[in-house]
């Protein structure tokens, strides 16, 4: 038995507004075993890692109740974490158990450069070691994880490594003392999947080696199945159900854990065979030699000393009434490309479509009564939405706008409907932003879209900040849209369980430029392009076989 | 639940106030309020209302100026109106800013007091016994009424003569300082308001164009800031008092247009980060003209700092005008408190009177005002965490 965490209770906050965010959590982990505690947003996963390294504010720990024993090597008998004194904490902290982040560039200090901060960690817990030695074992650690050119790497600072790097480095800093346990909690969420795809493989690869425990905490089934030895479901702090990987996906016992998993996008009922959208259907939106460029100034005189071809020429059709999705990773430009449709960002060069007029050949004057076809949906529900305004006056000041409703009577009535429309209550209209979940407010954005009776929508990654609950109950409500309004969607996501399920046609977008335009079908299971084959292939699948 | 239905400003509002030191400093500021409104009927040597010959007259009256009649009644208007929940807060505004306005119009134009006053004429009427019944306001002297029917007063110690009750004592004409005082106050707040509200405005329209267009507007707009800032307040105000003469309306545009760059580097770095959000984007994507995003979307949102900001610029606006008449270049003949600190080191000996009291109340105004200021900063903290 490496950690046995037994009854474990957390209390948040303090009076009335106090909230139990552990509530009665019981596992262990033996060594060498991966353990995945999943769960959705607010579900006390990440509180539970955090209480066992005793990271919690002061107040929360001294509510804390149960026991977390630990056995690490050199450690005669189990302690219990929650009573140990905080010098013996120290000692354990990094030392024996070691923890990494979701977000890997926040959590390395900038102003050091890397090999630094992990010589540091060393030298806190082998103080024995002389500099070269513990020199030596940062360059092991670094080679051990895969960084290339490590000795050049040491020397950088924290900007200077893409995010999977950095990643690499948060785990290079964790292993260096050869910890007994490590925590990682959501350690791939922020990256890209080809990179996840490494990651992952290197801490599986790591574990094998060094025998160490892992108690790693994420959201993604995909991630759950490729990774865990044993997982433990989680919601609103308690441990719902445990047990081996293969059975709780197989065969979930628990309600909540079935209602996950059938939530999951690759197991929503399929649609298909999709209605028929004529393939000769007369094309809404395209896009011909569509060029974004930003200029990179320097100098006194701000000179263009280069450009950032975020959509470097890229050309396509989206029919009347279909869904595009538009897939690729992290800076390849999707989230521009939409916007430029828009003209939200101003593009460089080539032509936009909507229908007959050329959107970019507009004026400013000429553009604003265009606006109401062509609608944004965006990513984060929280700034999407204007805290300091009503949901009825963010509904309808776009109306009033484009003269849509006789008067504010109606408008408030129109309003109303279209928050019937995606299932919220009445009263929403005279509530403020705040008081709202994220998938309730990612409703009032779809409601805002809506609001002008608009052709086109460009989807912004509209489920990735969602839980997949929430996400499922998004996406049928968007199929649903479609079907009574015909409308046609442009949908960006890095998600390629949500393009299967949703998207009649998906193009792959990398740097900048379109690498592969098809069937949806036929793009995943058959892609053509070694872009596309690699992302798809790197997609952690729920039951890989 | 109410608590749910309330808007943002509301909410930061409960918890600016839930702190001891803003509410002390509210206290003080609305004492001041008080004061300024009711100043002729708080303190003056006209009695508020006489008997003579079995009629009742209230001379104080006779002798309002035009500001004397517009700012009670003002003052009067917002207090029900804000009472009056049921209206839309907009119409609220409308009916106060037009009853405000036609009153102005109307003192304006038929309120004309008296060219030459005698402020000793009712004091020694009721000594010699004309009127039956008396009613004077609480401290029953002007603050020009230089006593002159006592004879050469000058500077009295608090409560030295027997005759008369000076409560905060004399200045050097013999005057009483609590009146003075009183009256003072009034051209403290509207100093501090009027002032940091030019320089608002200013800081606001220009801070927010160059945050919204950046760029070229941009690049001119610093410029124009940093060419502002490197102006010496008081410098230009020593300067203008001598070219132009002594005006408390000059004072306050000048104390206004060389303090907006403060305000406008606010407001410009809020719009930068606003323009990126998507609920901007959003707003720009249905086709919303640009005031609309501009003032509704944007400014509501990044206000916040300033107005924080703002509360510390009344304080020191204040301050400037203190400087100012300390040095002996402020108004003629109007009381201000700077003016009185003067007398207190002017003559031979200390006169403590003089400093302790006026000193005192603008101590108490700047100490209000930063007490407010920092409360708010500490309320718009975390709401902009959660609600933005």
């Amino acid at each position: 038995m490496l950690l046995e965490v037994e009854n474990l209770a957390v209390t948040l906050g303090t009076g009335e507004h106090s909230v139990r965010a552990v509530d009665g959590v019981s596992f262990s982990l033996e060594r060498g075993e991966t353990f995945c505690l999943v769960g959705e947003s607010g579900s006390g996963k990440s509180i539970t890692a955090l209480s066992i390294m005793r990271l919690l504010p002061r107040d929360a720990l001294r509510a804390c109740s149960g026991s977390i024993r630990f056995m690490g090597t050199g450690m005669g008998r189990a302690e219990d974490l929650l009573q140990a004194p905080e010098e013996r904490m120290q000692q354990i902290r990094g030392g024996r158990i070691a923890m990494i982040f979701q977000e890997p560039m926040t959590s390395l200090n900038p102003v050091f450069t890397i090999g630094e901060q992990i010589l540091e960690t060393l030298r806190l817990h082998f103080p024995e070691l002389g500099e070269g030695e513990a020199r030596a074992r940062v360059l092991a650690a670094l080679r051990e994880v895969r960084l290339p050119q490590p000795e050049l790497r040491m020397h950088s600072h924290p900007h200077q490594l893409s995010g999977g790097q950095r990643q690499r480095v948060m785990i290079a800093m964790a292993i260096a003392c050869q910890p007994d346990l490590l925590i990682a909690d959501e350690p791939t969420t922020a990256l890209d999947v080809t990179v996840q795809e490494g990651i992952l493989k290197l801490m599986k690869d790591l574990q094998r080696r060094t025998g160490m425990g892992l108690l790693f905490i994420t959201h993604d089934f995909g991630v759950v199945s490729h990774i865990a030895d044993r997982i433990g479901v989680m919601q609103k702090g308690r441990l719902v159900e445990q047990g081996e990987t293969r059975r709780v996906i197989r065969a979930p016992q628990h309600d909540y854990t079935r209602h996950l998993i059938e939530a999951l996008p690759e197991n929503l009922k399929r649609r298909r065979p999709p209605e028929p959208v004529a393939s000769d259907a007369e094309p809404l939106i395209r896009l011909k030699d569509l060029e974004i460029h930003f200029p990179i100034r320097k100098g006194l005189l701000r000179r263009e000393v280069d450009r950032v071809r975020a959509v470097d020429g890229v050309s396509l059709e989206i029919p009347r009434g279909s869904i595009l999705a538009l897939v690729g990773e992290s800076g390849c430009g999707k989230t521009t490309l939409g916007r430029g449709i828009l003209r939200l960002v101003e593009p460089t060069a080539g032509q936009v479509c909507f229908g007959d007029t050329d959107l970019l050949a507009l004026d400013r004057r000429a553009l604003r009564p265009m606006r109401r076809h062509l609608q944004i949906i965006f990513q984060d529900p929280m700034s999407s939405l204007n805290p300091r305004l009503s949901v009825a006056a963010i509904l309808t000041e776009p109306m009033a706008v484009h003269g849509i409703g006789a008067d504010r009577e109606e408008r408030i009535e129109r309003a109303a409907a279209l928050l019937e429309r995606v299932q919220l209550p009445r009263d929403a209209l005279w509530r403020y932003p705040h008081e709202f979940s994220g998938g309730q407010r990612q409703r009032i954005g779809i409601a805002r879209a809506l609001a002008l009776s608009p052709e086109f929508i460009v989807c912004d990654e509209i489920t990735s900040a969602l839980d997949v609950s929430v996400q499922a109950e998004i996406l049928q409500l968007l199929l649903a849209l479609r079907r009574e309004q015909g409308l046609t969607l442009l949908f960006i996501t890095h998600n390629i369980g949500v393009v299967d399920y949703l998207a009649d046609r998906t193009a792959v977008m990398k740097a900048g430029r379109i690498v592969e335009l098809g069937e949806t079908e036929q793009v995943i299971n058959r892609p053509r392009h070694s872009y596309t084959q690699r992302l798809i292939a790197a997609v952690p699948r729920v039951d890989p076989d | 639940m109410t608590e749910r239905r309330q808007g943002y400003w509301a909410r930061v509002m409960a918890a600016t106030f839930r702190r001891w030191g803003a509410r002390l400093g509210l206290a003080w500021v609305a004492v001041l309020a008080f004061a300024g409104v009711f100043a002729p009927f708080l303190a003056s040597s006209f009695p508020l209302l006489v008997l003579e010959d079995g009629e009742w007259s209230s001379p104080v009256l006779r002798y309002l100026t035009p500001a004397d009649v517009v700012l009670p009644v003002a003052a009067l208007a917002a207090l029900v109106l804000w009472r009056l929940r049921r209206i839309p807060s907009q119409r609220r505004l409308l009916i106060f800013a037009l009853l405000t306005s036609m009153t102005a119009l109307l003192a304006w134009r038929f309120v004309e007091p008296p060219r030459i006053v005698v402020y000793e004429q009712y004091r020694q009427a009721a000594e010699a016994g004309r009127y039956q019944r008396v009613i004077w306001a609480p401290i029953p002297y002007s603050p020009q009424d230089y006593l002159r029917d006592r004879g050469d007063t000058g500077m009295q110690p608090p409560l030295s003569d027997p005759r008369d009750r000076h409560w905060f004592g004399t200045e050097e004409n013999g005057a009483d300082v609590l009146s003075r005082m009183i009256h003072a106050s009034r051209i403290a707040l509207a100093i501090g308001f009027i002032a940091t509200g030019i320089a608002l405005a200013l800081g606001i329209v220009i801070g927010g164009l160059m945050g919204y267009f950046s760029g070229v507007a941009d690049i001119l707009g610093m410029r124009l800031v940093e060419i502002f800032e490197a102006v010496p307040t008081l410098f230009l105000l020593l300067t203008f008092v001598a070219f132009f003469g002594r005006s408390l309306y000059l004072m306050m545009v000048i104390i206004g247009i060389t303090s907006w760059p403060g305000y406008a580097r606010y407001v410009r770095a809020e719009f930068l980060r606003l323009r990126q959000q998507d609920f901007v984007q959003a707003a720009v994507a249905a086709g919303l003209p640009l005031p609309s995003i501009l003032f509704r979307h944007m400014l509501p949102n990044g206000v916040g700092p300033v107005l924080v900001a703002a509360s510390f610029g009344v304080a020191a606006a204040i301050l400037a005008e203190a400087t100012l008449s300390f040095l002996g270049l402020g108004l003629v003949g109007e009381p201000s408190w700077g003016e009185m600190l003067n007398q207190a080191v002017q003559s031979s000996s200390f006169n403590w009177w003089m400093a302790a009291f006026p000193g005192g109340a603008i101590f108490l105004t700047v100490f209000a005002y930063n007490l407010i200021g920092e409360a708010l900063r500490d309320a718009i903290d975390p709401y902009l965490g959660k609600a933005a």
